[in-house]
């Protein structure tokens, strides 16, 4: 294929794919700046004019609890990310390369919980955590969620341990690193694009999680995704102002991806082996 | 390298970050979920507003709901998920079998929960007992006990637009059937239907087979005999099916897909279907401007009358007390709080939700604030039983996907009927 | 050899204490509630006055399962779904992760543009979905009606087979970014020196992408499909807001059939039994591929 025609075709997929990646995001502002009477118009009334933050103020009014609600939501995800990348690369580690017993056993157990339905689970869960008070509260949510992502976590970088070459690790050996050495100072830092992504991955999973955060809490520790969920009831749902409140729920997602957007700009791990 | 050691301290310093947060985290949380919950709080599960809420979690009656809790010395912990949630809540709370709440609103599935509910109904003052209206219980009665008190009137009445039928000539909402069928097919057309309603979901109050037992009541049947067993495969069942499958025609075809009741409100407000059933809520935001295109339009009226006449079904929005309360007195006054008439008048005319005091309903002020209170009240001189039991969800899911198939037109609304009752009968054995 | 030795101990030592913190986490939150519902589901339960009761039911959740047509129907939609979404998404987050990850592709824009879906919170996407695809006003017939597309609105959620697959288009619009991200990170893992060896050997774009990417992609196709076929047998939001399994339970997946078992209807053993077939599913899905991955483990070992 001639260069031109194959820069051609990634220049249209990247415009096809910001086009499909964000049109329904744009559809979602849209909804959430104009009255419910201008889009139920056939065709929808988009005149600029219309516009108004009316579904804004309205969702950051504090009674609504959006804003405790985001607040609630950044504990729980910021830990679970932090906590789950923290023992999630170490058992990821030793189950790749430390020569663990019967870890391919192990391994398969660890995938084997993520295979229950949350929804079976969750009414004996709600009775371990209802015996030991962890009801409504933070700490309660965030080893739950926990558990719910050590799994991929494990997985994805047990893969990507595997794939640093052995010869690194030898190296460093004949160097007199301890293992442990060789770990922080060898494979984390040449594995920091997959580490990003698997803490994304924790991040949001904990922050848009619903059906345990329904059951698991109460009053205190409303997350933002039950907020979020709140506009949407049994006689009315109010979209426009579900979806300001969603817009206004994924700003600290995309946030944390501009900011680290350099870990995944670039491949590390070439500049690590030519080094 | 030099970077290299940057990230190295500042991953260390992390790592010693998260570890004290974590552990005082967990110390607070478990310090906090450790403190006594005094005996003067009084837990209560109510759906988020703008779905029927008390004051406190709705807004309305805010002052005196202070005043009343410092009268009182009582503090009132509101637990409010969004109403879709609430049942799958009740649900794991009741299944651990410990405490958690005293005062839990109820729509239909006060059987299914009978056994966590007392009857606190005979303690509450005779005048507000009889400023309610008597059949108002019938949803709350199981095993001979009074489970609840309802604080709001929900029945489905008739909606319509009033310019939509005076343009072909009709002043007056459709009386009979016939009438309905024959308005309905001449508005229908040009982007406009004559009829829309959420056909989506099968299961609960709100789902089709409960639209499907205000035709089947109109016509003449009821859901289930004396014994108990299913009761409505029969010319009643069957004429009632046929009834919303040949009203079809002049549907909204979207009705088909639309899960909420939301979905088919925002068609009638926008002004693109003529008629619709709907609970007095509906009012409000069909009036709003904001939300809709058909402010000053909206007619009420009784729903249309089949061969037996009108009917209806109960949205039955009730307060219970759970049986594991500590405090079931403060949570009986607490209730009467909710259905002080004053609180009921706020109820109405700030969030739309009418009162079911009778003497409130007859308020002048009411009625100016919610025409369609009138309404409703003479929609109530009509049977109006949503026919639950401990099995409703299941019961209304099994008639609802068959009712589906017969409106999608995939078999005979005879068919439909046999099957529906068919597996009625299998949940109501398997019940024993 | 003496220092070998001790190095190879301390390894080993040091594996346990590595893996030691994440396995508690998951046997002190999941133990209970894992054997709980495998023992439930051999229980009739009930809901009484102070919590439930339970009495000994045998195989019958199990064996009434196989006798029932929804659950039977339920199986084979979940196994459709499951494949043509997991193809879907394979697909799409692999051919995205080639373009950001070519010299066009590498602006940080498009990196902010593909967490985007992702970042939205589950609830609001299913209920935004349901808002696109509304028969009368939403954006989709809309749209195509104003392009002249078609002539009458279409019911998305109206007929059987089509609400199914515009849910799964909802759910692979949500599930490609996370692939494509960690397909990204393996093609930044894969030595630049072996596409300049296959260069030099003379081979061309296509030969490059077969010889160089996708082995080198191995381990993380196999990760991405075992997740994701996971992740789709468990599909719950969407359908939860945008049909309730309707039209005539056509778009009753299993995972929905146990919420609604256990939850709707309160049969709280059947339900159970729903998600264990659901469970086994899974685990020889899962055994497949990994065996599926296997030789190439040992050749890389003994190597």
């Amino acid at each position: 294929m001639p260069r031109y025609l194959t820069q051609f075709f990634i220049r249209f997929g990247l415009i096809a794919f910001t086009l499909l990646s964000l049109g329904p995001v744009v559809w979602s502002v849209v909804t959430s700046l104009l009255p419910l009477s201008a889009l139920t118009s056939k065709p929808p009334d988009l005149n600029p004019l219309n516009i108004t933050l009316e579904n804004y103020s309205l969702v950051l009014d504090s009674s609504r609890g959006l804003f405790s609600g985001l607040v609630n939501s950044l504990i729980i995800a910021t830990f679970t990310a932090a906590v789950g990348l923290v023992i999630g690369s170490m058992a990821a580690y030793a189950l790749a390369r430390l020569n663990m017993p019967s870890s391919n056993k192990i391994l398969m157990m660890i995938l084997a919980t993520q295979m229950f339905p949350g929804i079976v689970i969750a009414i004996p869960l709600f009775l371990v955590m209802s015996r030991t008070r962890l009801v409504d509260t933070h700490f309660g949510l965030i080893v739950v969620y926990l558990s719910f992502i050590l799994p991929i976590v494990i997985w994805i970088l047990k893969g990507f341990f595997e794939s640093v070459p052995m010869e690194l690790e030898r190296a460093a050996a004949v160097d007199g690193a301890s293992p442990i050495q060789t770990f922080r100072y060898i494979v984390l830092p040449i594995s920091l694009p997959p580490l990003f992504a698997t803490g994304v991955f924790a991040f949001i999973e904990a922050w848009n999680e619903f059906f345990f955060a329904i059951i698991l809490t109460r009053i205190n520790v409303k997350t933002a995704s039950i907020a979020i969920a709140e506009f949407s009831g049994q006689y009315q749902t109010l979209y426009g102002q579900m979806l300001a409140s969603a817009v206004l729920a994924s700003i600290p997602v995309v946030a944390l991806a501009i900011i680290f957007r350099r870990f995944i700009l670039e491949g590390f791990a070439e500049g690590a082996i030519k080094a | 390298m030099n970077t290299n050691r940057n990230v190295r301290l500042s991953r260390r310093d992390f790592l010693k970050l998260a570890g004290v947060g974590t552990a005082g985290l967990a110390l607070s949380n478990y310090l906090a979920a450790c403190a006594p919950a005094g005996s003067n709080t009084l837990n209560v599960l109510v759906p988020a507003a703008p779905d029927p809420a008390p004051p406190g979690v709705g807004q309305f009656s805010l002052d005196a709901f202070e005043q009343w809790k410092k009268d009182n010395g009582f503090e009132v912990a509101y637990e409010a998920p969004p109403w879709p949630q609430l049942h799958d809540k009740m649900a794991a709370n009741f299944a651990a079998g410990q405490y958690v709440h005293d005062i839990i609103y109820m729509s239909g599935w006060v059987p299914e929960f009978a056994d966590y509910l007392i009857d606190f109904t005979n303690d509450l003052p005779a005048d507000l007992i009889a400023d309610l209206p008597a059949s108002s219980f019938s949803t709350l009665t199981w095993g001979g006990k009074r489970l609840g008190v309802i604080f709001t009137l929900s029945l489905l009445t008739m909606f319509y637009n009033t310019e939509m039928l005076e343009g072909i000539g009709v002043k007056e909402a459709p009386k009979t059937w016939d009438d309905l069928k024959g308005v309905a097919k001449e508005l229908t057309g040009g982007g406009k239907y004559g009829w829309v309603l959420n056909y989506g979901a099968p299961e609960g109050i709100g789902g089709v087979a409960s639209y499907w037992m205000c035709f089947l009541q109109q016509a003449g049947g009821k859901l289930y005999g004396d014994d108990g067993m299913p009761a409505f495969n029969n010319a009643a069942g069957v004429d009632s099916l046929q009834f919303m499958v040949d009203l079809m025609e002049f549907t909204d075809p979207g009705s088909l897909s639309y899960v909420g009741i939301n979905d088919a409100t925002n068609v009638f407000s926008a002004g693109q279907a003529a008629m619709m059933m709907n609970w007095p809520f509906m009012w409000k935001p069909a009036n709003d401007p904001a939300s809709s295109k058909v402010v000053g339009k909206v007619g009420s009226a009784i729903l249309p009358a089949g061969p037996a006449g009108s009917a209806s079904i109960d949205g039955t929005d009730a307060y219970t007390i759970t049986k594991l309360s500590p405090n079931p007195e403060g949570a009986r006054k607490l209730i009467e709080f909710y259905l002080d008439a004053e609180v009921q008048k706020r109820q109405v005319i700030d969030t739309g939700w009418l009162p079911i005091r009778l003497s409130v309903l007859n308020d002048p002020e009411v009625q100016a604030a919610a025409p369609n209170a009138a309404t409703v009240l003479e929609q109530a001189q009509h049977p109006y039983d949503s026919y639950v039991t401990p099995d409703y969800n299941a019961v209304t899911t099994a008639i609802g996907v068959e009712i589906q198939k017969a409106l999608a037109g995939t078999q005979s609304a005879q068919d439909a009927i046999t099957t529906a009752s068919d597996l009625v009968t299998e949940i109501v054995k398997k019940r024993g | 050899m003496q220092t070998s030795n001790n190095y190879n101990r301390s390894r080993y030592r040091l594996g346990i204490w590595f893996t030691a913190p994440a396995v508690i986490v998951l046997l002190i939150v999941l133990a209970y509630p894992i054997i709980a519902s495998l023992v439930l589901s051999f229980l009739k339960v009930r809901f009484g006055g102070d919590g439930l009761t339970f009495a000994w039911h045998g195989v019958t959740n199990y064996t009434d399962l196989f006798t029932n047509q929804l659950f039977r129907e339920a199986l084979f939609r979940s196994v459709y779904f499951t494949v043509v979404e997991v193809a879907a998404v394979i697909f799409l987050a692999l051919s995205v992760a080639l373009m950001l990850n070519h010299p066009l592709g590498r602006s940080a824009f498009y990196r902010v543009v593909l967490l985007v879906p992702w970042a939205l919170s589950p609830v609001a996407n299913a209920v935004l979905w349901k808002w696109i695809y509304n028969a009368n006003y939403g954006i989709l017939n809309q749209s195509l009606i104003g392009l002249g597309l078609i002539k009458e609105n279409i019911i998305w959620l109206g007929t059987p087979w089509l609400a199914l697959n515009m849910i799964l288009i909802a759910d692979v619009w949500k599930a490609v970014p996370f692939i494509a991200l960690l397909m990204l990170a393996g093609l930044q893992n894969i030595p630049s020196y072996l596409y300049k060896a296959a260069r030099l050997d003379g081979a061309n774009a296509w030969q490059q992408f077969v010889h160089v990417t996708l082995p080198g992609l191995k381990t993380t196709l196999v990760i991405s499909v075992v997740l994701q076929s996971i992740w789709a047998l468990k599909v719950f939001d969407l359908i939860y807001v945008l049909t309730k399994g309707s039209p005539a339970d056509s778009t009753v997946l299993l995972n929905y059939l146990s919420w609604r078992e256990t939850f709707s209807n309160l049969d709280v053993g059947y339900g159970a039994a729903i998600a264990n077939v659901l469970f086994i599913l899974m685990f020889m899905l899962a055994l497949v591929y990994i065996r599926a991955l296997r030789p190439r483990q040992t050749a890389q070992r003994d190597g």
